[in-house]
């Protein structure tokens, strides 16, 4: 349980994604974390057919950090919150059997992996986004395990994530933390704040 | 006419009844008719009715009838003629003519039969013979009187049965070998291969996984087993009629022996002792019992073996023979001992009331821990549950197998460590040395609180246990007070004894982790002890209406302290004319108490400090010498030197 904080980081031109990564592996080392593995951040898009009403889509996530888990948000029917859903792995066998009513949409399938490190209570994850075989970004993810509160750790993350991230990392924190700025936050709200991102990649073309 | 007739008339018709013979009934009420017969089986019936040897001799005489009644009268003339002509003639010829006449018959039959033989233009076909009449009353009788012969001999058996088993000696000893295998049967899985009655007395249908079969064989006994002659009188054991063999190996009592001891110290032998007799009247119900705690304890021990070759611990564990040594501590070792008696008989050894610990002086370095015993029958037991037991899952839909545990990190989102530390199982072994480093860390925090309880009498050493702990976890709560004075000052803080670690909880929120060493405890005590003779001097000031002037938890003036830090505090009393200065240390046995008073003694009036107020400086302090002051405690001490000091007026 603790603070996740999600984090695009521009590629400059000229240099490729594993290029990029490995410069932000070194700075990262340098601060003194410990490679700890790899980790996936995938998504799934579901939608709805036409016989059920407006369509809606469900994102299916799952996350390497809990493997036991697969995270379903069911998409806003105009005005309401993503419904969202945590559930043991047999729920991908139940989205199979629904097919006659939630269609699989593979084309869009994204997908954020690279490695994961540790440096003491920080987990830092550098992933490359990719979408099918075509390369989209960079993703941070920085979690600080030893708060669940935003309001009480904000700074500290921050001035973490500066110190390798240089200056793309805003003073403010971004929307979605702000909006959940005194609550306790858990695994599910980085769930959200990936789909978020990779609602933003799908939308765009190329690098972004 | 032909009108008249055909408008009025009914048409009759006349048929055959062509119902079909009923053939049978089916279950369903459906019923089977016989087929009616072909044209070729009709014909053949009908074949079979005529008799040909009287068919011929009708036919003879249907067509022949007129001819025949004039031949015969012819023949009758004829013969009548014949005769008269013939007998004169010769005697033999009625003799010639009835042998040619045989003749001709016998060579007709001979034809006959090798015609028939050929099988090609003629056939003997049997001739259907007329049912005999049903004479069903006959039948019936007949039946019955096969029946009374059929029941006269059962009768005449069962009579034989009955003289036997009315037979007294006989009918007794059956019914007392039958009635104990009924009561065995109650209580112990029974079964009954070919002649013999086997039993099972292992623990295989409750989840053991152990080799040994547990077979014991149940028969009937020639002469009446005595049971155990107990001196108690009440119980009389009855001859029991049936006797049950066990195999040898499981044959005598065992049982599991957990002793912690030091290492250089040899082990004292346990004498072995027998839990009373069970009151049951049967002499096999020990038996069993019996047989069935060896098989218990050998499954144990060899599981334990097992994984302490397995286990790779820091100090390798060893194994010899019926022991195993496990280090808990450096310089305490766990030894676990299988000991067993192969003596069919009971031997009486000193009898222990319903208690199976041999000691009988308790040896500091030599401690037998029934808890362990018993702990290590529960962790077999609950292998044994894991073996069979399967939990149900909550809804029924979902995949039997999963614990309730690693169902419930889907939805809870568990991350990788969380799943990895439900993994991770511990066996019997570890599982019983960290309960043997709680008790032994147990023990020695009692040690120590007790120890320093006696030594220090002033303020007064509470300590409670808690009545709720874990095999590996218990608390006690000391409470430091002075006698007297208890609602005036109470120091408590809370000890939380772990496997390998201390926790101290103080009062002021203070969290200290220590190890297993007792002299940090009893550090931590007496630091304690002294920082509460301070508060304490200090509550009482402010009772009885001094001033606490100041006061240090850890003073950083005087002689340095050999452990931890003295603290202090200086009072100053209502009218300000005494000021005392309370310190205290945590080796010192009594706290140390000086005492200044104003005006100073030894100042002279001056004309140039005329002021009252430069009197008030520093004095020097002198030591109050507390052991002449009378009372029970420090704190009573205190109070009365408090006391007596607050109205003392200066001379002027």
């Amino acid at each position: 349980m603790g603070v996740i904080v999600l984090q695009l980081f521009a590629v400059p031109d000229g240099k490729s994604g594993p290029q990029v990564i490995e410069m932000l592996t070194k700075r990262v080392i340098a601060l003194g974390a410990v490679l700890s593995g790899s980790f996936i951040v995938d998504c799934e898009t579901y939608s709805s057919t036409a016989s059920l009403g407006a369509p809606r889509s469900v994102h299916l996530l799952h996350n390497s950090e809990t493997p036991a888990s697969v995270f379903a948000l069911l998409e806003a029917a105009s005005g309401n919150k993503t419904v969202a859903l945590v559930a043991d792995n047999l729920f991908d066998l139940l989205m199979l059997k629904l097919s006659n009513f939630y269609t699989a949409k593979k084309q869009t399938k994204i997908e954020s992996r690279g490695p994961r490190f540790e440096a003491g209570d920080f987990l830092v994850k550098l992933g490359s986004v990719t979408m099918g075989p075509a390369f989209k970004g960079i993703l941070v993810e920085v979690e600080y395990q030893a708060c669940s509160l935003p309001a009480a750790c904000w700074d500290l993350i921050r001035e973490f994530m500066q110190g390798f991230l240089g200056g793309c990392v805003p003073s403010t924190p971004p929307q979605y933390i702000q909006n959940r700025f005194g609550d306790m936050l858990g695994t599910i709200d980085g769930i959200n704040q990936y789909l978020e991102q990779f609602n933003a990649f799908r939308k765009t073309t190329g690098i972004r | 006419m032909d009108d008249l007739f055909s408008n009025n008339s009914v048409n009759v018709s006349v048929e055959a009844p062509a119902e079909n013979l009923i053939q049978e009934i089916a279950y369903d009420g459906q019923e089977v008719y016989q087929l009616p017969l072909t044209l070729s089986e009709n014909l053949t019936k009908q074949a079979h009715k005529i008799d040909w040897m009287k068919g011929d001799d009708d036919d003879e005489d249907i067509e022949d009838i007129p001819s025949v009644t004039s031949a015969t009268e012819k023949d009758a003339e004829e013969d009548s003629k014949k005769p008269d002509f013939q007998a004169s003639s010769w005697p033999w010829d009625s003799v010639r003519n009835k042998l040619r006449s045989a003749l001709t018959e016998v060579c007709v039959l001979a034809d006959v039969i090798t015609v028939a033989k050929d099988k090609r233009y003629m056939v003997l076909d049997p001739v259907q013979q007329d049912q005999p009449d049903q004479r069903q009353l006959a039948q019936l009788f007949s039946k019955k009187r096969g029946l009374t012969a059929a029941a006269n001999i059962l009768l005449h058996g069962a009579e034989r049965l009955k003289i036997s088993q009315s037979d007294t000696a006989r009918a007794k000893s059956n019914q007392d070998f039958h009635l104990e295998l009924l009561r065995l049967r109650q209580n112990w899985t029974l079964k009954k291969i070919g002649n013999s009655i086997l039993g099972d007395l292992s623990y295989k249908s409750a989840g053991s996984r152990f080799y040994h079969t547990g077979i014991f064989e149940v028969t009937k006994s020639e002469e009446p087993v005595l049971g155990s002659s107990e001196t108690i009188s009440e119980n009389q054991h009855k001859p029991s009629m049936i006797k049950v063999t066990i195999p040898t190996e499981l044959g005598g009592t065992a049982y599991i022996q957990d002793i912690l001891c030091t290492t250089n110290l040899n082990l004292v032998h346990a004498s072995l002792t027998h839990s009373d007799p069970s009151r049951d009247a049967n002499p096999w119900t020990s038996k069993l019992e019996a047989a069935q705690n060896v098989l218990f304890c050998k499954e144990l021990f060899s599981h334990l073996a097992r994984e302490a070759v397995q286990l790779q611990a820091a100090i390798p564990h060893m194994v010899v023979g019926n022991q195993i040594t496990a280090s808990l501590f450096p310089g305490i070792q766990l030894s676990i001992h299988f000991q067993s008696s192969h003596s069919v008989g009971i031997e009486k050894r000193q009898p222990v009331s319903n208690s199976t610990s041999p000691i009988a002086k308790v040896d500091h370095n030599f401690i037998s821990s029934d808890i362990l015993e018993h702990s290590l029958h529960q962790l077999l037991r609950q292998v044994h549950l894991n073996n069979v037991g399967q939990p149900v899952p909550h809804p029924s839909s979902a995949p039997l197998g999963p614990t309730k545990r690693r169902r419930l990190a889907g939805p809870h989102a568990y991350d990788r460590d969380e799943l990895l530390l439900m993994t991770k199982n511990e066996n019997i072994l570890e599982q019983i040395i960290r309960q043997g480093q709680h008790v032994v860390l147990r023990l020695r925090t009692m040690f120590v609180i007790d120890s320093i309880a006696r030594e220090i009498r002033d303020p007064l050493i509470i300590s409670h246990w808690n009545v709720l702990n874990s095999p590996t976890l218990s608390c006690v709560k000391i409470i430091i007070m002075t006698h007297g004075y208890d609602t005036l000052q109470r120091t408590a803080l809370v000890v939380h004894v772990g496997e390998k670690t201390l926790k101290c909880i103080c009062r002021d929120g203070r969290v200290l982790q220590m190890s297993y060493e007792p002299q940090e405890l009893r550090d931590l005590i007496l630091c304690q002890i002294s920082q509460h003779q301070i508060n304490a001097v200090q509550s009482l000031a402010r009772f009885l209406g001094w001033h606490v002037v100041s006061s240090s938890a850890h003073l950083g003036l005087g002689p340095v302290e050999p452990l931890g830090n003295a603290s202090s505090c200086i009072l100053s009393s209502p009218s300000g004319n005494r000021v005392l200065s309370v310190r205290c240390g945590p080796q010192a046995a009594q706290p140390q108490v000086y005492l200044s008073s104003f005006p100073r003694p030894d100042i002279e009036k001056n004309k140039v400090l005329k002021d009252v107020r430069w009197e008030q400086l520093n004095a020097s302090y002198e030591e109050v010498r507390l052991e002449k002051i009378e009372g029970r405690n420090f704190l009573s001490r205190m109070e009365l030197l408090m006391a007596s000091l607050t109205y003392l007026l200066s001379p002027n």
